[in-house]
Order: structure tokens, then C-alpha cells, then sequence
């Protein structure tokens, strides 16, 4: 697999696990099961194009972590990463300020990764 | 929408409400809306450079907008003859290869500035989606080219409508980077520049000015900046009426009118 396949595929995920509140309560409450059923989908033998997809190893770890850091550095779209973020940190999570605090002080580091897939 | 307006957002609020009664006061038949999509209804499975919406009804916005921005959801009307006069009906005009969308769903790209401008969601509507997200995108130069389409259609369009152009975007802006929420510009330099652009009616300027390098570095999403090259173009490269940067807790947010052409 390619490397812009593979940011297309980071970028799938968090546009699916987003887009409906069922997919994301789904995600929230268990990461490994959502991803997993995400990636059986693609691989049926009817898959329900376009909906679900595959992942590296190390791209599966940083969903399942919540691991915005890996993500970013990976080539997520910044867009489309920032409110996933805010997201599955939901209304009860931690405040928006300071989770935008934490989010670029874990980023900086990487700089600005290529995001185009 | 209904809770009290925050005070640093008052002066966008205030210039919001001046765009209102300018675009009241031209009584427009339809509104043609040049904006982007934010991965809501388009996203890299097929995403097109140029798309226009010509349903007679669309509706705003996405669930995870409803969710997260508390946006309420509505019903736009359209103008599909107008659409068509801007598509070609059978085949496309020379020179332009659009995509096309029978069901448009409009984010808050749109529905936040028609919620403003015109609450009442009454004048028809005819979106053209812009791809200002996903690499690669049109280039500067396309978008100054959308917007003289956008003009030289209107003009020859044999529906004699009074048409307001209308487009959002932004100046240098950060988003799920280093720089996002920082409560200033992440690209001062390029903001300055930029409303040069914009009173001038400099569309040449512009179009030179914004490499997609030098969009990047004034900020990781300020593509949406090229919303306003096609407006410009749109306005017949004059200078407008009004140009003015109003300061919030997103940076600066350009608000810019042209006048009758």
C-alpha cells in the first residue's frame, strides 16, 4: 500500500467515526472493536462502498490510543483531525481551550506534515 | 443564533448586519454562493475542483455541524435554471469542466453567512462548491476565471435575474495545527497583503500572490482565501465598495462588498 493511500485511509476513518453520532458513540466507547469492524467491513465480500477501509499497524495503534500526536505526524488532514478530536473528546471531555493547548503543543514538533493523499 | 452575542464577536456581528441591509437593498432574484465543503458532503472518495449545485431545494446542514456547532437545520431554495445557465444544460461551457450535484448539501460555509445575510432563506440559491481542503487544488488563476464565468453569465443569462454573487472564505487561518486558536492571525504578513488585493480589485495581484505554498505557510488551511478571487473576478476587478477586517477570537475576518456591475 501506498503512502498517500494510507493517509486517504486515516482520513476515511475520521470523516466516518465524525459524520454520525451513532458512529461516534460507537467509536468512544470502544476504539479496537470500531476500527475492527471498520477494516471487516472493507474486506467482505460484498463491501458497502464506500464505508469502511484498512489501516497500517501503527495507524490502527493511534486510533485505537486516541493518539492525535501520531496521527498528525502521520499526514491526517488537519481539518478533518482537529474535529475528530474534538469529537471524541465530546461536550463532557475536556474543555475545548485546553485541549487545543494540549493539542498544539503535541503537534509543533512535527512541524507540517504533508497532508495531500 | 438566539443566545447573547459574546462581546468580542459583536463587531462581526455588527459587520454582518451591514452585509445584510447592503444585500436587501439590491433585492436580489437569486443568489449565486461560491464557498468550500468541509469534508462534510465531499470527501477524497470523489472530490471535485468546481461543482455546482442546481436542485430546486437543498437542505443545511450536516449532523455533526448540528452537534457541533449547535447550527439548526434548514431548507434552502434553489434556481436550477440558473444553475443551468452557469453549467450549460446539455454540455459544458468551453473551458470550464464542472462536476455537478443534483443534491447539494450545504455546510456551514454556507448556512452561517445565509443564516446572517439573509435569515428569511428566501432567494433562491445556486452553490458552487469550491475544493479548498483536499490537494490538489485548482489553482489561483481558475478561481479569477470561475468568477469572470460567474460574471459573463450572469450578464448573457436570458432569465434577467438580479443576481447577488456571494462567497466566504477567509484570511490566513490554522486549523489542526501549531498555530490554531491562538486568538491572532497565524499569517499577519499575508492578511496585510491580502486586503491590498481586495481594495485594489487587484485580481492579477492576487492570483500571483497565492501559491499554494503561500497560502500553506500563512497558515495550514488559508486556501479558502481564493473564495474571494472568484467574488473579485465576479465584481469586474474593480475596487469595492467596502473592505474591512473585523478582529474576534478567530483573527481577522474579512467582510468585503462590491456594488452593482
Amino acid at each position: 500500500m501506498g503512502f498517500d493511500v494510507s493517509r486517504y485511509m486515516i482520513d476515511k476513518l475520521m470523516w466516518e467515526i465524525d459524520r454520525s453520532d451513532e458512529a461516534l458513540d460507537s467509536f468512544v466507547e470502544d476504539p479496537a472493536a470500531f476500527v475492527a469492524a471498520w477494516e471487516g467491513a472493507a474486506s467482505a465480500p460484498e463491501p458497502p462502498y464506500p464505508l469502511g477501509g484498512s489501516l497500517t499497524g501503527e495507524e490502527r495503534d493511534a486510533f485505537e490510543a486516541w493518539d492525535y500526536e501520531r496521527l498528525y505526524a502521520l499526514g491526517a488532514h488537519p481539518y478533518l483531525l482537529w474535529h475528530f478530536v474534538r469529537a471524541i473528546h465530546g461536550p463532557g471531555g475536556t474543555p475545548v481551550g485546553e485541549l487545543s493547548e494540549a493539542f498544539k503543543a503535541a503537534v509543533a514538533p512535527h512541524g507540517y506534515p504533508e497532508f495531500a493523499t | 443564533m438566539v443566545d447573547p452575542v459574546p462581546g468580542d464577536l459583536a463587531e462581526v456581528a455588527a459587520a454582518f448586519d451591514r452585509s445584510r441591509r447592503r444585500l436587501a437593498a439590491a433585492e436580489p432574484d437569486a443568489i449565486v454562493f461560491v464557498a468550500s465543503d468541509h469534508f462534510r458532503q465531499l470527501v477524497t472518495s470523489n472530490m471535485p475542483a468546481f461543482m455546482v449545485g442546481k436542485a430546486p431545494s437543498m437542505r443545511g446542514t450536516h449532523p455533526n455541524e448540528v452537534r457541533e456547532f449547535g447550527l439548526p437545520v434548514r431548507e434552502v431554495p434553489g434556481d436550477p435554471d440558473l444553475a443551468r445557465d452557469l453549467l450549460g444544460r446539455h454540455q459544458l461551457p468551453d473551458g470550464f469542466d464542472f462536476a455537478f450535484s443534483d443534491e447539494p448539501w450545504l455546510d456551514h460555509a454556507f448556512m452561517v453567512p445565509l443564516l446572517y445575510l439573509r435569515p428569511q432563506l428566501d432567494v433562491p440559491l445556486v452553490p458552487i462548491f469550491t475544493n479548498c481542503n483536499a490537494p490538489p487544488l485548482p489553482g489561483a488563476a481558475r478561481f479569477a476565471a470561475l468568477g469572470e464565468h460567474i460574471r459573463t453569465t450572469i450578464q448573457r443569462s436570458s432569465l434577467e435575474r438580479r443576481v447577488a454573487v456571494l462567497a466566504t472564505g477567509h484570511l490566513a487561518f490554522e486549523l489542526g495545527g501549531p498555530r490554531q486558536l491562538s486568538g491572532g492571525s497565524p499569517g499577519p504578513d499575508f492578511d496585510e497583503e491580502a486586503l491590498g488585493w481586495i481594495r485594489a480589485g487587484d485580481v492579477a495581484g492576487a492570483v500571483a500572490g497565492c501559491t499554494y505554498e503561500r497560502l500553506l505557510d500563512a497558515g495550514n488551511l488559508t486556501f479558502q482565501f481564493l473564495n474571494f478571487i472568484a467574488l473579485m473576478a465576479a465584481a469586474g476587478a474593480g475596487p469595492p465598495e467596502l473592505a474591512e477586517a473585523v478582529h474576534c477570537r478567530f483573527g481577522p475576518e474579512p467582510f468585503m462588498t462590491w456594488g452593482s456591475t
